[in-house]
């Protein structure tokens, strides 16, 4: 079957098996391999993209789902300059990054957080980062990367 | 110091944020296959029959493969025990039977599960106290037959026991009879995953007779060896190529996919890539060994530890793998932290019919201190003395000799960390209140000795090549330690530092990211390559500038004039002059820290015999445990670490917090157990609890800064420290909060509801 939908701003129209997922769509399809497969059943977040601005588990949504939606993904939240986003930058100053298998996932999560709340308490960013599993860094310099994104915190 | 001791990024965080870094899964060539295997369902039994006719017609598969086309050949990291597939027996559940090659990887995993093997079951041995009954069954009923891997001497091992370590002082007996009081525990000790988000990979390739594999992996150069064993080539025949890597934490030291995607690669004429899905990865994994420790230590009235009985039996799985090498790690925690009178260890590794057990992080340490700690805190007790201060009173000093011989000449280091934690928050204020309670733990751990080698390149822009084989697994070793090295060493900024991947075809052999070395010995060896190079461009910059070399000095991004400001000449312009003046400007350099002085006759089987740079730890915690629900909530943690020198304080912050993270995930949540049918229970990431960021508290760390007389700039081991005294801390504290005993990991609610119990029964 054919899926249309929107990624990073382009139209794009591929042809798919009925049974797949957005994240072989979005890895083996359209080769934007950025979004991470971690555990194949929503556990880790580390295949976190945006779909019409919330972020999803890539790896259990089926395609077809998604069908004339907007996704977004890591890739896209570079500026068309190629310059980082804000929280991308964060996570470069804080030292928020180890393997950075995990990073695509957290930054896309925390991008939909301050999209929907700009001033997060540490609580807050915490809650949201429930569904992302980061095995080097035990979280610190990730929340310590969100409060400096949000003009809070050293870095 | 302009670059060394700065919070300086790292080298990949930019490629790593935009999703641009290439990780082993994300490799791939033009024409690739894909690979998967098919895996026992059963842990023990006879393979009666393999069918593969089913798989073999499915869509897009090219072809299945088993034990029939892989050379006859058992290999191993000590013992060569292991076939790449069974043929005959099946020794645990997840050992590989079948490999599939297809068009895609959805086809070649249904075609996997496709492959019918009938097998006859036989009852499998599911835990080191089965493994050691008396009549048990023997896992390998050959093993006599089995070689010990080249160049190692063979060591004591017999049936279901396939490494022992022996140390066995005079008197042991006697002092125990001199003891005021006996105190005996025994420990029962999970297994932990390494649960890296990146699952094993591997793309391999033939051509030209000789094989090529890409891999996320953290020692190639022992990819390449082990490869070429299982393989039954020359190392020289298999080249490994270097990717990002996807955290490892020592599940990615020894081979697991590459000699498959190696040989189906042959096999189907054309690159295959292979990818475990989590599953299988939980499966196959090479998970920080379970154990069963029974230790007993006799004391005085006053407080000394006049005897000790260490029985340690650790749970190999169904291949020995590297737990014969293991079995040494006790001699160095035993008889260390605390004065010990005369001592007795036995050490053993164990066949079971489980998924074969490896390095993680901090390799033993964490449950070694768990039992050394709980018990030290159970003899102060059963005196009636302060846990601390029974501690204090037994700290090892400068130059105490370690139960191997091996003098610390630094050991009183120590007593400075336990003044440090006391300086930051004193021992009695923690602890108070309702179901409240402080453990301490103090560690010594070593920082691995073993050898590496960087090529050093001047390009002709003036920026410096750093060729290494030393893998970045995360940990900021290579993107910050060795990188922050060789700037200040050529006096340029890290951005003008320029790393490479691994490529064991290239220079720069090295031992893997293992046991804290990459930023000690490989940055001692861009130190060592550094000399030529700078002795290099004085020499050119010399007879450009008309000068005599020694009055020249490499530093400001350039050559200067010793004792003026300016740069004469840039290092572009010094490398591109070499090159009609005896031809570019490189260097090699290596290093491997020389073996400090022990005793070989202190032990028998004692595969690894030193513990060299020794750095020192001590740790707090105070807890809350909930009466109802038997949760543990964290209040506060601190760390003291002692750690040479900082070279990126941000990085070893880093691997400080992210060290106790997994140490707490170790002791509270991350059980990876076995059912009496010798089966994980766990066997996805859903069901193996791994810490999340409610989880984690504060961290509050206290850096000791002692440089290592020999180190970069005075740059010890950081990595796997933090993670080796935090089960034995937060046991400790649930132990005083509960007033019962805590004697497993990891420390489920169910545990301290026990405890409590326990406790409470204890008070009436």
């Amino acid at each position: 079957m054919d899926l249309t939908l929107t990624v990073n701003g382009s139209e794009r129209t591929v042809s798919i098996e009925p049974d797949e997922t957005l994240l072989r769509v979005l890895r083996e399809r359209l080769k934007l391999t950025g979004t991470k497969e971690g555990c194949s059943e929503g556990e880790c977040g580390a295949c976190t993209v945006l779909v019409d601005g919330r972020p999803v588990d890539s790896c259990i949504m089926p395609a077809p789902v998604v069908a004339g939606a907007s996704v977004t993904t890591i890739e896209g939240l570079t500026g068309p300059d190629g310059s980082l986003s804000p929280v991308q930058q964060a996570f470069v100053d804080n030292f928020a990054v180890q393997c950075g298998f995990c990073t695509p996932g957290f930054v896309v999560t925390l991008t939909a957080l301050l999209d929907e709340n700009p001033m997060p308490t540490e609580q807050e960013v915490k809650t949201s980062l429930s569904g992302n599993l980061c095995r080097c860094t035990g979280y610190a310099t990730i929340v310590a990367a969100v409060m400096a994104a949000t003009g809070r915190g050293s870095a | 110091m302009t670059v060394v001791g700065r919070s300086v990024p790292r080298a990949d965080a930019a490629t790593k944020v935009r999703g641009e870094a290439t990780y082993g899964v994300d490799f791939e060539v033009a024409g690739t296959l894909y690979g998967a295997l098919a895996l026992s369902t059963v842990p023990a039994g006879h393979i009666r029959s393999i069918d593969t006719s089913a798989a073999e017609a499915m869509p897009g598969v090219r072809g299945v493969f088993t034990a029939a086309d892989a050379p006859d050949i058992r290999s191993g990291l000590a013992v060569n025990d292991q076939p790449l597939f069974a043929s005959d027996v099946v020794r645990f559940e997840g050992e590989a039977i079948a490999a599939v090659v297809a068009e895609t990887m959805a086809q070649a995993r249904t075609a996997a599960a496709a492959v019918r093997v009938e097998i006859e079951e036989m009852e499998a041995i599911a835990t080191v106290e089965e493994a050691l009954a008396e009549g048990a069954p023997l896992i390998h009923d050959d093993w006599h037959t089995y070689s010990v891997r080249d160049g190692l001497p063979d060591f004591p091992r017999a049936g279901n026991v396939c490494g022992e370590m022996t140390v066995d002082q005079a008197g042991v007996d006697e002092a125990f009879e001199n003891a005021d009081v006996v105190v005996e525990d025994v420990f029962h000790i999970d297994r932990q995953y390494q649960a890296y988000l990146e699952p094993k990979n591997a793309t391999g390739l033939y051509a030209d007779g000789r094989y090529t594999v890409h891999v996320a992996h953290q020692q190639p150069w022992n990819v390449r060896d082990r490869t070429a064993a299982a393989l039954g080539v020359r190392p020289s025949d298999v080249r490994i190529v270097g990717h990002h890597i996807g955290g490892g934490f020592g599940a990615k030291l020894d081979t697991a996919l590459e000699p498959y995607a190696a040989l189906l690669a042959r096999l189907a004429g054309a690159p295959v890539k292979m990818v475990h899905d989590r599953t299988d990865d939980i499966l196959t994994c090479a998970s920080r060994e379970g154990a069963v420790i029974r230790m007993r230590s006799g004391v005085t009235n006053d407080g000394r530890i006049v005897a000790r009985e260490f029985l340690c039996d650790m749970d190999a799985g169904a291949y020995a793998g590297d737990t014969p090498f293991l079995t040494s790690i006790p001699i160095f925690v035993v008889g260390s932290l605390y004065r010990v009178g005369p001592t007795r260890i036995v050490s053993r590794a164990v066949y079971t019919n489980t998924a074969p057990t490896g390095a993680f992080r901090g390799v033993s340490g964490t449950y070694l201190y768990f039992a050394l700690e709980r018990h030290t805190d159970n003899l102060a007790n059963a005196i009636g003395m302060d846990r601390r201060e029974f501690r204090v009173q037994n700290l090892m000093s400068d130059g105490h000799v370690m139960l191997n011989g091996q003098a610390l000449d630094d050991a009183g280091i120590l007593t400075t960390a336990f003044d440090k934690a006391e300086q930051h928050v004193p021992w009695r204020e923690l602890g108070k209140g309702p179901n409240r309670g402080v453990g301490m733990a103090a560690a010594v751990w070593l920082t691995n000795p073993m050898a590496g080698e960087v090529a050093l390149q001047l390009h002709t822009d003036g920026r410096l090549g750093v060729v290494t084989g030393a893998t970045e697994n995360g940990s900021g070793a290579v993107a910050m330690g060795v990188r922050q090295v060789a700037a200040e060493e050529l006096g340029i900024t890290a951005d003008e530092v320029v790393l490479t991947m691994p490529d064991t075809d290239m220079q720069g052999f090295d031992a893997g990211s293992q046991g804290s070395r990459t930023t000690h010995i490989v940055g001692r060896a861009v130190h060592n390559a550094a000399v030529g190079m700078r002795e290099r461009i004085r020499t050119v910059a010399g007879q450009v500038l008309g000068q005599d070399p020694d009055d020249l000095e490499v530093a400001g991004g350039g050559v200067r004039i010793k004792g003026e400001d300016d740069v004469r000449m840039t290092l572009s312009d010094v490398a591109r002059a070499a090159l009609g003046a005896g031809g570019p400007i490189a260097s090699t350099g290596s290093y491997a820290t020389p073996a400090p002085k022990f005793d070989p006759e202190a032990a028998t089987g004692l595969l690894f015999p030193i513990w060299p740079t020794p750095t020192y730890h001590v740790h707090v915690a105070e807890v809350e445990v909930d009466p109802v629900t038997g949760e543990v909530k964290v209040l506060r943690y601190i760390v003291v670490q002692e750690v040479g020198k900082a070279i990126n304080p941000a990085g070893v912050m880093g691997q400080i917090v992210g060290g106790v993270a997994q140490g707490l995930g170790y002791a509270l949540y991350e059980g990876l157990q076995i059912g009496p049918d010798a089966r994980y229970r766990q066997r996805t990431l859903e069901a193996y609890r791994l810490p999340i960021a409610l989880d984690m508290p504060e961290i509050e760390v206290v850096l000791l800064e002692h440089p290592a007389p020999e180190g970069p700039y005075g740059a010890k081991g950081v990595a796997e420290p933090p993670v080796v005294p935090v089960a034995a801390a937060i046991g400790n504290a649930i132990a005083d909060a509960t007033g019962g005993s805590i004697d497993r990991v990891p420390i489920t609610p169910e545990d301290v509801l026990d405890a409590l119990e326990q406790g409470s029964e204890e008070r009436t």
